[in-house]
Order: C-alpha cells, then structure tokens, then sequence
C-alpha cells in the first residue's frame, strides 16, 4: 500500500497536509503522535471511510477508489476508533458479521470454525452469548476486534485497539497483533497512544505531528529522545530493555 | 442460545400471524347476516376493500417505519414524525390545485394516485436527503426540522384549499384526505402492484439492513455501498408512506408504535423478523382497532384518534424511558 500526497481539510482547516508513505507488506505499522495529528484520519482515508482532498492511495497497485467496495472487504478490514452500536445483538451474532463481505447473511459452517477461532483469540468464550449493550466498554472493544479478525483480511487497520482495555487485556491484544503477522502474514496499521507498545511490538512506526509525517522508519529510527521530544513536546528519556528503546516522560 | 433465539421468534410471529387472522375473520363477519345470500354478498363487498386496504397500509406503514429507523439508526424517529405525510397531502392537493378538479388526473382516481406518487418520490428524496446532510444526521435537529416541516406542508395545504372556489373543495375533501371511513379503495391494485415492485427493487438492498445497523464506518468495512443503498431504501420508505396516505389518510404515531412493539417483542438484529413483526402488529392495531370502533364505539370515534392519542403516550414513554436519544 502506497500513500501519496495525501491532503484532507475540514472548513477550510487543513487536518492532513500532503502525508505520503509507503506501508510494507506482512509488517506491523504503528501510528503514533499526540491528540489531533490526523491519525484517525488517515487511517481513515486510506481504508475509504473518508473521502480525501487531493494526493492519491494505491492498494495493491491499484487506486482505492477504484476498487469495488465488496472486493476490498475481504482484503482490507478496519476498526475505527468509536462504535455505537444501538442494536440488540449478541457477542457471537457481531463477530459474526466479519463474515459478512463472504456468505451476506448466511453462515456457512467454515464460518463458525473462523468464528469460533476469533473468539478464542478475544478470549471471549464465556461472553459470546451475551447482549454486547450489557458487556464493559473493554469486553465491546474486544468483540469489536475479534470481528474484524473474522473478516479474515490480509490488512488489518486497528484505530487505538487498546482503548478501554486494562494492562492484561492490552498486552494481550499486542500480543495478538504480533500472532496476526507473524502467524498469519497479514500486514497490521495501528494507532496507538502507549509509545511503548508501540516501540515493543511493531516493525515500524510513522510519527504524525500537525497533519504530517514528522518520522517514519524502523522502531530504532522513529524511537528517539529528540524525536520524541520534539513530537509531544515533553521531555523524554529512552531505555534499553529487552533490545527495544522503551520511554520514559516526565 | 443464537438457534432458540430465532425459533422463538418464529414461535411469536406465528402467534401474532394467528391474531391478525382472528381479528380479519372477525372484522369480515361479526354482525353479519349469514342466512340472507344477498345481504351477506353485500357485507362482504362492503367489508372486504376496506380489510384489504387496512392490510396493505399496515404492511407499508410498518415495513417502511421499520426501515426508516433502522437507517437513520435511531427507534424514536418515523417517516411520519418528519412529515412525510404532509407533504403527500400537500403533493396531492398541489395537483389538484393547479390542474383543476375536473381535470383527468384529479378524476382518475389511479392516474391520480400515480401522479402523486411520482411526484412524492422526487420531492422527498431531495428534501429528506438535504435534511439529512445539512443536520449530519443528528436526531434531535431532524425531528425538529421533522416538525417544522409538518407544520408547514399542513399550513401551505390549507392555504391551497381555502383559496380554491367551493366546488373544487368539495371534491378535494372527499379524495384528498382519504380516512377510515373513507378509504380511497380504488387504488388497492395499482398499490399491491406498487408495493411489490418496490419489495422486488430493493431485495438487495433490504438483505444490507442488518449490516447498515452497525454503523456507517463499519457497514462500509464490510463492503456496503453505503450511500446508494440509503439513498435507495429511503425512496422505497417514501413510496410506501405514499401508497399508506393515499389509502388511509394520514395516521402519526402508527409507525412508531408497530416498529418498537416489533423490536420490544423480537428483540433482534434480524431485519427479516423485525419488518415482519412490524407489519402484522400493524395489521392487528389496525384490524383490531377498526373491529372495536365499528361494533362497540359504533363509529363515535375514529380509529385514528385511538392510535394518535394511544402512539402519542407510547412517544413519550419511550422518550422519558431511554437512556439516551
Ligand atoms: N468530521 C470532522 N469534522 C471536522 N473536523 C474534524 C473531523 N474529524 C476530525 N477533525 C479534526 O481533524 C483533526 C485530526 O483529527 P484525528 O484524525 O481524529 O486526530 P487523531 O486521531 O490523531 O487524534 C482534529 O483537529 C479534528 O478536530
Ligand atoms: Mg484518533
């Protein structure tokens, strides 16, 4: 997937300013930088929830909007960052419609063993019967993901995943990432918040800063105390721990 | 638990399917002298356009309140609450207006109806989706605009109706505002063709309302052509609102009852349960209701205003009840 110039504004603000990059195949790809630096908004963009200004996505050497909506379900899956969902519907019944873009409404039985497998990644067995209205924002959170493991695509867009869930839950979903790429082969896009998440589990990280790249490169590339300091304008200090740069602010 | 869910409300739904057919039977032949060939010929002439119209508005007012909801993902809106019917008997007394009453769209009751109709889809497909865009959706603005709205299709209607010389209201008050005791019965043909093809045209995209509730975001995720198919179903949720005014008159407040029983009842995401649901409890209130008002009240009181009053509490209950709107 290739990212080109890519330019959104809202009233006249420009929110994503002329972002280009390149996302490698079968990586983990973390989008990190502080609230407002048009994350949310390129992830957006370059999974055709939202429409862009000017600048161009090439998926798979093809631009996105020329794709067919139905045919990229099945290659391309994204959580966005919040859901309301006003339905009265089970765990189960919603991971079930990962399935959707491949058997509509009918669940063939390939189906439920996919199902019953993103379930069990979840951990969400004791749950699955449950109405997703009576269940904790964290619980949602991880039904909502494990429908999109469901859909089953080669890139999995994740908009801050690790939202809502406590330090087990979150772990465990990193975890889960790094299984999806390595495991699986599939190329995973997050946003993230915790920078050592980030730095611990992904092969790259693209740093936004005001609507633009301000570092993209390979975790020792983008993890670094002046980039950090000069991305959330706080003071950082970077240890050495397990071979990866984790950071501390104060 | 997923399987028993959908059994259980097959179990349900044959029961009210069951109630319907009860009440329709009822309606048909209570009161009805059955040794008299002729007289009994004669109630069922009578009986028989006005159950079918009831059924026809039941399942238009029904499946379309059901729909509308479930794609502006929110229960306590109805095509009626914004006004759609309003605007169909504005639509309507429009035409009258400017072509005359004697002219032969105003006298043909289903070239009338088909003008009508047309015009309908237009009108509201440019105005609801305008609406829709400019409030980005926002419940609380559209049924305030819903309202607004109401009101003004109603005034400039008066307004056309108080202008036309007596004559031409006279006309216009018998065909314009049809009512349950006046139900336009010489369209039912032309609306069971309607609303059939109306069914047929949007298969697809009524087989996307369980997807559609999930959101916009994920709905488009999940590879649905996301604003043609709202664009499509809400031009079949306008016609049906269409074909029900045009029958029945304007009845508020039945939508939103038969669609939040149905969702209270079946308590799913199936729209293929729930559109049911709605419709047939449509059909008892309407059946039922006209049965009681016929043969106990003896016509005192008109079966809509029992569904006004009745549909305005419910309103309010299910306002005060939710926990956001
Ligand atoms: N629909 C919208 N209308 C207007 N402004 C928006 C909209 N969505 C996002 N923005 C603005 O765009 C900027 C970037 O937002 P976003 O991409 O959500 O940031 P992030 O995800 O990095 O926190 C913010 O300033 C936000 O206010
Ligand atoms: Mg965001």
């Amino acid at each position: 997937m290739r990212i080109h110039e890519l330019t959104k504004q809202y009233d006249g603000k420009t929110v994503v300013d002329a972002v280009s990059f390149s996302i490698p195949k079968g990586k983990v790809i973390s989008l990190i930088g502080p609230n407002g630096a048009g994350k949310s908004t390129v992830m957006g963009m370059i999974s055709r929830l939202i429409a862009h200004d000017s600048g161009l996505v090439e998926f798979e050497g093809k631009d996105i909007g020329k794709w067919k909506s139905k045919e990229l379900s099945k290659r391309l899956a994204i959580l966005t960052q919040s859901n309301n969902i006003q339905m009265k519907l089970t765990v189960r019944e919603l991971v079930s419609f990962g399935r959707f873009p491949y058997s509509g409404n009918r669940i063939t039985p390939e189906d439920s063993a996919i199902i019953d497998r993103a379930i069990a990644y979840m951990e969400l067995e004791a749950f699955q019967d449950r109405f997703i209205d009576e269940l904790s924002g964290g619980q949602r959170q991880r039904a909502m993901i494990a429908m999109v493991i469901a859909q089953d695509t080669e890139y999995v867009l994740l908009d801050e995943p690790t939202n809502n869930l406590d330090i087990y839950h979150a772990t465990n979903m990193m975890k889960i990432v790094r299984r999806l790429c390595d495991e699986l082969g599939k190329t995973v896009i997050l946003v993230l918040h915790e920078i050592n998440y980030a730095a611990f589990y992904s092969d790259y990280i693209c740093a936004f800063k005001n609507g633009s790249v301000a570092k993209f490169g390979t975790v020792e590339e983008v993890i670094t105390k002046e980039n950090l300091s000069d991305i959330y304008q706080v003071d950082f200090e970077i240890l050495n721990i397990a071979g990866k740069p984790l950071s501390i602010y104060y | 638990m997923n399987l028993t869910a959908v059994r259980s409300n097959r179990n349900k739904l044959m029961l009210l399917a069951v109630l319907v057919l009860l009440c329709a039977a009822a309606y048909l032949l209570v009161e009805v002298n059955l040794d008299s060939p002729k007289l009994f010929a004669y109630a069922m002439k009578i009986r028989t356009p006005k159950l079918i119209a009831m059924l026809i508005t039941a399942f238009a007012i029904g499946g379309a309140s059901l729909v509308f909801q479930s794609v502006i993902n929110n229960t306590i809106v109805t095509p009626c609450l914004l006004g759609m019917n309003s605007l169909y008997t504005l639509i309507h007394t429009a035409v009258v207006f400017f072509l005359g009453s004697g002219s032969i769209v105003a006298t043909h009751a289903n070239l009338s109806f088909a003008v009508d109709v047309l015009l309908m889809g237009i009108a509201a497909t440019i105005i609801y989706s305008w609406i829709f865009q400019k409030t980005n959706h926002n419940v609380l603005y559209v049924l305030l605009v819903g309202t607004v709205l109401t009101s003004f299709f109603g005034s400039i209607q008066t307004t056309l109706t108080r202008v036309m010389d007596p004559n031409e209201y006279d006309t216009l008050l018998s065909t314009l505002v049809a009512s349950f005791s006046n139900i336009n019965s010489e369209i039912i043909l032309l609306s069971v063709v309607l609303l059939g093809a109306i069914v047929w045209f949007l298969r697809k995209d009524l087989a996307l309302l369980d997807v559609l509730t999930l959101g916009k975001a994920q709905a488009i995720n999940l590879g649905v052509d996301y604003d043609r198919c709202i664009r499509r179903l809400l031009l079949g949720v306008t016609l049906c609102i269409a074909v029900a005014t045009a029958m029945v008159g304007p009845i508020s407040f039945l939508g939103l009852i038969i669609a939040n029983l149905s969702r209270q009842l079946l308590k799913t995401y199936r729209h293929s349960q729930l559109v049911l649901g709605s419709a047939l409890f449509g059909m008892l209130v309407l059946v039922g209701g006209q049965l009681i008002v016929e043969h106990v009240y003896t016509y005192a009181v008109p079966v809509s205003v029992f569904i006004t009053v009745g549909g305005g509490l419910y309103f309010l209950y299910l306002l005060l009840t939710r926990k956001k709107v």
